[in-house]
């Protein structure tokens, strides 16, 4: 057969790409729920974290039933989750003006979660801020950005004392909270904090 | 028999893609800093060369010559796709395939896949192919946890996340988190193989 | 003033060989002597400033979930990301073989000394990770990323420069036996690396 003619290159180039294709969408189908589902739980336990309801490394081993569990039990009513990229559409729609629905998780605690999400200097970052029942106090935060290489994570994602400096702070009229920038990230924290601004100035107006 | 055997001996020390034939190292070392990033890598990198390996060798007799690189950059980029999907399926791998992100993406472009698939997939039958691309990858793998040991024993003083040296109050050590340390280690790994196998000198 | 930030950074701190290793291979194969050294980093940079726009648009307008949306909004649901990897390696294979053809037509002097590099290229995975770096970084416009793309493909083209002027010394020097060769040109490029840590503390 002769296997270089014109033809058979072009039939054979498309019938590969048609048959790659098909199996590629066949199996993002199929695998699809389990990933929403993986992502969902990854979501709601960043939210427990901020909350106080135990730590990432915790919940990663108990597995996605457990937070889903824990968080049915402890939040208010069935709020719906917003994941990252609804995060993200959702930032895109308050630089826009556009109408807006911000994800509220209240606890039984009396503990209400709020998101933010913005940009840094590489890439997104994004984040949960449990405020105390006066709704300026805050009692927890969890942070988190897209990082380049495996393990090492960026300060605001992995060191708890940054985290916990947050514990305490009050959100003023101003929608500012001073935290300290941390070194070899400054830009990310700026980025942070432009986008708790941006955030928390939206929550106030909705 | 004998030459199955050196198929499958060979990659793994006298001919390591890594070590010797310097390929692969692109996406290798990032994911050095943890053994549990390392050993997803490496399995992930095994199954695509071995599979891509086998898949190109049952249809080397039909690829037109001109469109043969586009050809096997489709199968290998399909197979990475799939590896990458399934890992993100899984409840217990879903973080650390979002920890590997880029670098899993990188696969394609890692030149061990697509050396073996040139240099042994297209000249030989499926079978020997197979195991020549699943030996290649290991052997890459042994590579990548030997520097993933090192780096988080000394860096910090964990092994898959237990701690170890930490235990007996070892603080870490950042500076071999760092990317540099990785290659200053896999240097030091090529001279302790030179100087066990003295033919490997240049 | 944020884009000059952009381009620096990407050239200095999060250099695509010290910080990522990418592109390693060819930087390690073809940094022998300075001249082909010169020759790989000007098409390395190149390619990257083409192929880094090229896939943002691709990105932005077919791949991202909702991206689809300009077509109607019966598309807004449709997620093609799952397609991107390799739709990047097709698109960086084609711009590869283009741009071989406008050089070799029109530039027959600058193709003479590229020439064999270029084909080398679509496998080089300093290419095939700008532009996953680029998806992954959400860049907010076309401008910043082809920065992006200038200021990686630059920082490749330093590193490669530097690391060949250094063998073309070390050739003459007396090395351990079992280190000659690739041994010692890892370990040397890992102290280049530490040295390109102390751009980490720059403010930008």
């Amino acid at each position: 057969m002769n296997t270089n003619g014109n033809t058979y290159t072009v039939v054979y180039t498309t019938l590969v790409c048609v048959l790659v294709a098909a199996i590629l969408a066949v199996a993002s189908q199929v695998l699809k729920p389990r990933q929403a589902a993986n992502e969902k739980a990854e979501t709601i336990s960043q939210i427990l974290v901020a909350a106080g309801y135990g730590e990432m490394e915790g919940w990663r081993k108990a597995g996605n039933t457990a937070v889903l569990q824990c968080f049915k039990d402890n939040v208010e009513g069935d709020p719906q989750v917003y994941t990252t990229s609804q995060l993200k559409a959702q930032n895109y729609n308050i630089k826009q003006g556009k109408p807006l629905s911000l994800p509220v998780y209240r606890f039984k605690n009396g503990i209400t979660v709020l998101a933010v999400y913005g940009a840094g200097l590489w890439g997104p970052v994004w984040g949960y801020i449990a405020f105390e029942p006066d709704m300026t106090t805050i009692a927890g935060a969890y942070f988190d950005h897209e990082s380049e290489i495996p393990g090492l994570g960026g300060k605001i994602k992995d060191d708890p004392s940054f985290r916990d400096s947050f514990k305490g702070k009050v959100i003023g009229r101003d929608n500012k909270v001073e935290f300290d920038a941390i070194s070899g990230a400054t830009m990310t924290s700026r980025g942070l904090e432009a986008a708790i601004d941006t955030w928390m100035k939206a929550y106030r107006e909705n | 028999m004998g030459k199955l055997r050196e198929t499958i001996l060979n990659p793994l020390f006298k001919n390591n893609p890594v070590t010797v034939l310097v390929l692969g190292i692109c996406s290798s070392l990032a994911v050095t800093v943890e053994m549990k990033g390392a050993l997803v890598m490496a399995i992930s990198v095994t199954v695509v060369t071995g599979l891509s390996s086998l898949i190109l060798s049952l249809i080397r007799k039909t690829i037109p010559n001109r469109v043969r690189i586009i050809v096997q950059l489709v199968v290998v980029a399909l197979l990475v796709i799939l590896v990458d999907q399934i890992l993100r399926s899984f409840e217990a791998t879903y973080a650390i395939d979002k920890q590997l992100s880029v670098y899993m993406g990188l696969i394609i472009t890692n030149c061990i896949v697509m050396g073996r698939i040139e240099a042994f997939a297209l000249g030989n039958k499926p079978l020997p192919a197979l195991l020549d691309g699943l030996a290649n990858g290991l052997g890459y793998g042994l590579i990548l946890l030997s520097v993933a040991f090192f780096r988080e024993l000394l860096g910090s003083g964990t092994l898959f996340g237990i701690p170890v040296l930490k235990a007996l109050g070892y603080p870490g050590n950042g500076l071999v988190i760092l990317p540099p340390m990785a290659l200053i280690i896999l240097g030091c790994i090529i001279w302790i193989q030179r100087s066990i196998d003295k033919d490997l000198q240049e | 003033m944020e884009y000059l930030s952009l381009f620096i950074k990407s050239i200095f701190v999060d250099n695509m060989i010290f910080a990522y290793f990418l592109g390693m291979c060819s930087y390690l194969a073809v940094s022998k002597n300075v001249k082909t050294a010169n020759g790989l980093g000007i098409a390395v940079v190149l390619v990257l400033a083409i192929t880094v726009p090229v896939n943002y648009l691709l990105n932005r307008f077919v791949l991202q979930p909702g991206a689809l949306s300009w077509l109607g909004p019966k598309f807004a649901a449709v997620d093609l990301s799952f397609l991107s990897y390799i739709l990047f390696i097709a698109v960086i294979a084609a711009m590869v073989q283009i741009v071989e053809m406008i050089v070799e037509k029109y530039l027959p002097s600058l193709y003479s000394s590229l020439g064999i590099f270029l084909p080398l290229i679509a496998v080089n995975c300093a290419i095939l990770g700008g532009s996953l770096f680029m998806q992954q970084r959400e860049f907010g416009n076309i401008l910043e990323a082809i920065v992006y793309a200038l200021g990686s493909g630059t920082g490749w083209y330093l590193a490669i420069v530097t690391l060949a002027a250094i063998r073309e010394k070390m050739a003459y020097s007396n090395v351990p036996a079992g280190l000659r060769g690739i041994g010692i040109t890892f370990i040397t490029v890992g102290l280049m690396g530490i040295a390109f840590m102390a751009f980490m503390g720059i403010a930008l």
